[in-house]
């Protein structure tokens, strides 16, 4: 009994006590510096950035986004080919990766036999994390000649003369191109969409499913009535992600799209994008103003990425503010 | 709408539905054959035991993984301690600070920035200054990657530790940073190195960060203040060259990276498999 | 029969008890909402206090005043003057580390740390006291003795805290508060998530504890109260109704809303 009301020692507890409050002190003030650190990195990007770009901007003005030129010998330098293609390419994969998803996603959700569900589900999540290179070298060896030697002839052959698409689809089937570029881009996104689309889905509450099947709903009406209305911001905001990384997205892109800085009408003509035209000139840049534009490149792609990204994170956090309240 | 309509648009919704899980998993399954064949045919010892060679000549992808390891490694012992401290911060001494909302939403943007970009920040950052490529810069610069990858995990971990456990390590006289470091972390550990292990994978692929910041080397270095090969810059290289060897040499080392990837993805799930999804 | 003449005994001697604990005067805010108002009571020394009344009444706000654990949350202050032996713990100056040192709480759920279930105990020694493995070894199975869990435990020390069954794990917690050797316990309804058997063992942990320490029980159990406790306090709305010897209030209360209360009118 007297044991235990043997108090500790006075003086080691008071010595403890400050020893905490220094540690504590301290230990703090180490995480709040490693959190302002993010911010500082993000600053630092865009500081790099505008410095990095600024012999470019203020050689060529605002004329820049808007020039097509892009001519390392006479150092006139313009974006508007590469963001011409990062955007189309990121449209087109969008175009088909979006609807894929979100078809994988119901499957996933509604249709896919109870056994078969999480695996296929954690299969999807796993090809999301795989590199993009991989994507890039397996469209460079083995999707290009195919479509080179397979498609491209009879799309070309099968839209000949007809106006607006004999267009889309002219010249000769090089393989390598933007469609291709689209196309890889688009098979990269898509267990990215339709893992976070799945993701989604799953925040319906299922007394909201269970009781439009009760009313005699079919599968496809809860879907489009109740689903995907109920989770319309959070597939949004997926689908921005997937949208911010096709627009940066450089190695799967680089392998395939030819690298021409030309815009072309035909989808068949080897075209780039800004991440792809980065990766293949910067360090075989001459010169402070080829260098300095492909940083202005990067400025510029930085800013699409950021609006996108950051629209597609509000409209998540909008979404898991509903699910957590 | 008659019900009979209604019943065939059911169907042919769903139908289309398994069409594009059917395309979107065939395709996928597609390259992932691709890459077992031409990976595996071109798999040897040599593989991992010789450099690169010049062209026509034989020889292995041994200082391309090496560089990729020491680097990914030096990433990760730098950007751990970083992303778990903020975290910290986040989840435990500022979780209803104006602060941790700004960093929460950078650091989502940064987690899904064009990692190119990354590669130009740091080309700005060390490579101009000290006027070379080092593998010290692509260290930093897979750093910057690893930063986001484990601060999002391990906020989310810390977050979903119960308060209870916070009030009863608090509830002895332990101070705050003590009831962090012997309570939290340690219930959050499991979802941590989950964290630390994807930032792995996400890092070891990596492409663009690396290409005007380690640049590449054909020969063994271990000089951090010097270019470094490294598996996917060497991967570029080699897939866009003319050379079938070369070629070949690609096709290995995609196929080492991918299997690299998957292993550590499925480990990190094994280990964070209490938790649901994500 | 017999505890409850032990009872009677102990509340007439706690009547002249000192004082340990002085409440004067204390408001608690969450944001904007008061949570108590105005309270002023006194726990004597040595001695079993229950608190009592329907939830959301502040019994448990006002637990958590007396070791300010509510300083973790943002939002939320007290005002008014707790004395811990005459000196006021609401003070800014007051250490919030001793503070929690010196006045121990157990928790509704039992928390085992995720540790072994030695190092639940001597994670908190280890605090303030740099003492020998032996001596260390010997605090912790003191620690355990004093829970009563000894016997159970002894041969798996080294196993996690989190392999005991519930009740086990609160004689834990129990231990590891003990072990710091605080002068004050406070326990927020430390038996309401466990099955009777080891209620029963918590109960009687309590009544060997109160030779040592001045506790606090925060607890909807009105029975629990009464076989425990040899004063007890009733709050309603942030108030506090009626304070006074357990017997008292069981047998005779002098408010009505009180007696409807015990009575189980309403709450």
């Amino acid at each position: 009994m007297s044991l235990a009301m043997a108090r500790p020692d006075e003086a080691a507890r008071s010595a403890a006590v400050r020893r905490f409050a220094l540690a504590d002190g301290l230990f703090r003030g180490l995480t709040r510096a490693a959190a302002l650190l993010v911010l500082v990195i993000l600053g630092g990007v865009v500081v790099s950035l505008v410095e990095g770009s600024w012999q470019a901007l203020s050689t060529f003005g605002l004329g820049f986004l808007a020039t097509e030129t892009w001519n390392p010998v006479t150092e006139k330098f313009g974006a508007l080919a590469p963001i011409y293609g990062t955007l189309v390419t990121a449209a087109i994969a969008m175009v088909i990766a979006v609807p894929l998803g979100i078809g994988i996603a119901i499957f996933l959700t509604e249709l896919c036999p109870r056994p078969l569900r999480r695996p296929i589900g954690i299969a999807v999540e796993l090809l999301a994390g795989i590199p993009s290179i991989i994507y890039g070298i397996w469209g460079l060896f083995v999707f290009a000649p195919f479509l080179q030697r397979h498609i491209q002839p009879a799309i070309i052959a099968a839209t000949k003369g007809i106006p607006g698409l004999g267009q889309l689809f002219a010249g000769p089937p090089y393989g390598i191109g933007m469609l291709t570029a689209a196309l890889i881009l688009a098979i990269m996104v898509l267990p990215f969409i339709a893992s976070i689309t799945r993701d989604v889905f799953e925040t319906v509450p299922a007394m909201l499913k269970e009781s439009a099947f009760g009313i005699g709903c079919t599968t496809w009406e809860v879907i489009s009535k109740v689903v995907l209305p109920y989770t319309r911001v959070g597939v949004v905001g997926g689908v921005m992600l997937g949208l911010g990384r096709a627009l940066g997205e450089t190695m799967a892109v680089t392998f395939v799209i030819g690298n021409a800085h030309r815009i072309a009408p035909s989808l068949f003509a080897p075209g780039t994008t800004i991440s792809a035209t980065i990766a293949n000139e910067f360090t075989e840049a001459v010169g402070d103003v080829y260098t300095s534009s492909l940083i202005a490149l990067g400025l510029v792609l930085f800013v699409i990425t950021f609006i996108v990204l950051a629209a597609a994170r509000s409209m998540l956090l909008r979404l898991e503010r509903r699910a957590g309240g | 709408m008659a019900y009979a309509t209604r019943r065939l648009r059911n169907l042919v919704m769903m139908t289309l539905c398994v069409v594009s899980a059917a395309i979107g998993l065939g395709w996928l399954l597609l390259i992932l054959g691709a890459l077992l064949y031409e990976g595996f045919s071109g798999l040897s010892v040599a593989v991992f035991t010789q450099m690169t060679p010049p062209p026509g000549e034989a020889g292995g992808l041994l200082n391309a993984i090496l560089g990729s390891l020491l680097m990914t490694g030096i990433a990760v012992v730098v950007g751990t301690p970083i992303g778990v401290l903020a975290a910290t911060y986040m989840a435990e001494y500022g979780r209803h600070a104006r602060l941790t909302q700004v960093v929460r939403f950078i650091n989502d943007i940064l987690l899904s920035a064009p990692s190119i970009i990354v590669g130009l920040f740091v080309y700005e950052l060390l490579v101009r200054r000290m006027g070379h490529f080092s593998a010290i810069a692509g260290a930093v610069a897979l750093a910057v990657i690893v930063i986001p990858v484990v601060l999002r995990t391990t906020e989310d971990m810390l977050l979903l530790v119960p308060n209870a456990l916070r009030e009863a390590g608090t509830a002895i006289g332990a101070p705050r940073w003590i009831v962090i470091r012997s309570v939290a972390y340690r219930a959050a550990r499991a979802g941590m190195i989950t964290g630390v292990l994807l930032a792995v994978a996400r890092v070891s692929g990596e492409t663009a960060p690396l290409l005007f910041t380690a640049l590449s080397n054909q020969f063994w270095s271990t000089d951090l203040n010097a270019p470094m090969a490294s598996l996917p810059v060497t991967i570029f290289q080699f897939a866009l060259s003319p050379y079938e060897d070369w070629q070949a040499l690609a096709w290995t080392g995609a196929l080492i990276i991918t299997v690299a990837v998957l292993t550590l993805s499925i480990l990190a799930r094994t280990l964070g498999g209490r938790r649901e999804g994500r | 029969m017999k505890q409850d003449m032990s009872l009677a005994m102990a509340a007439a001697a706690t009547r002249d008890a000192p004082a340990k604990i002085v409440v004067r005067d204390l408001s608690f805010f969450y944001g904007q909402q008061k949570a108590l108002k105005n309270i002023s009571l006194s726990l004597p020394e040595k001695s079993v206090t229950a608190f009592i009344g329907p939830s959301g009444c502040g019994k448990s706000t006002l637990l958590r005043v007396f070791n300010r654990i509510y300083e973790l949350y943002p939002k939320q202050r007290a005002e008014g003057e707790v004395l811990l032996d005459g000196r006021n713990i609401l003070d800014r100056s007051q250490d919030l580390n001793l503070l929690r040192a010196t006045i121990g709480m157990v928790f509704q759920k039992p928390t085992p740390y995720p540790m072994s279930i030695y190092e639940n105990i001597a994670f908190g020694i280890r605090l303030y006291e740099k003492l020998s493995r032996s001596a260390l070894d010997d605090r912790v199975e003191e620690a355990l003795r004093r829970a009563a869990l000894w016997e159970e435990v002894k041969d798996k020390l080294g196993q996690s805290g989190l392999g005991l069954s519930g009740g086990q794990q609160q004689r834990l917690c129990i231990a590891r508060t003990v072990a710091v050797r605080p002068k004050v316990i406070l326990l927020d309804e430390p038996a309401s998530a466990l099955d009777p058997i080891s209620t029963a063992k918590i109960e009687e942990l309590i009544d060997e504890l109160r030779a040592d320490y001045t506790i606090a029980i925060v607890t909807h159990n009105m029975q629990q109260a009464a076989r425990i406790s040899s004063r007890t306090a009733f709050m309603y709305l942030g108030e506090l109704v009626e304070y006074d010897d357990t017997q008292t209030i069981f047998t005779s209360p002098r408010q009505k809303r009180t007696e409807e209360y015990i009575t189980g009118r309403f709450g």
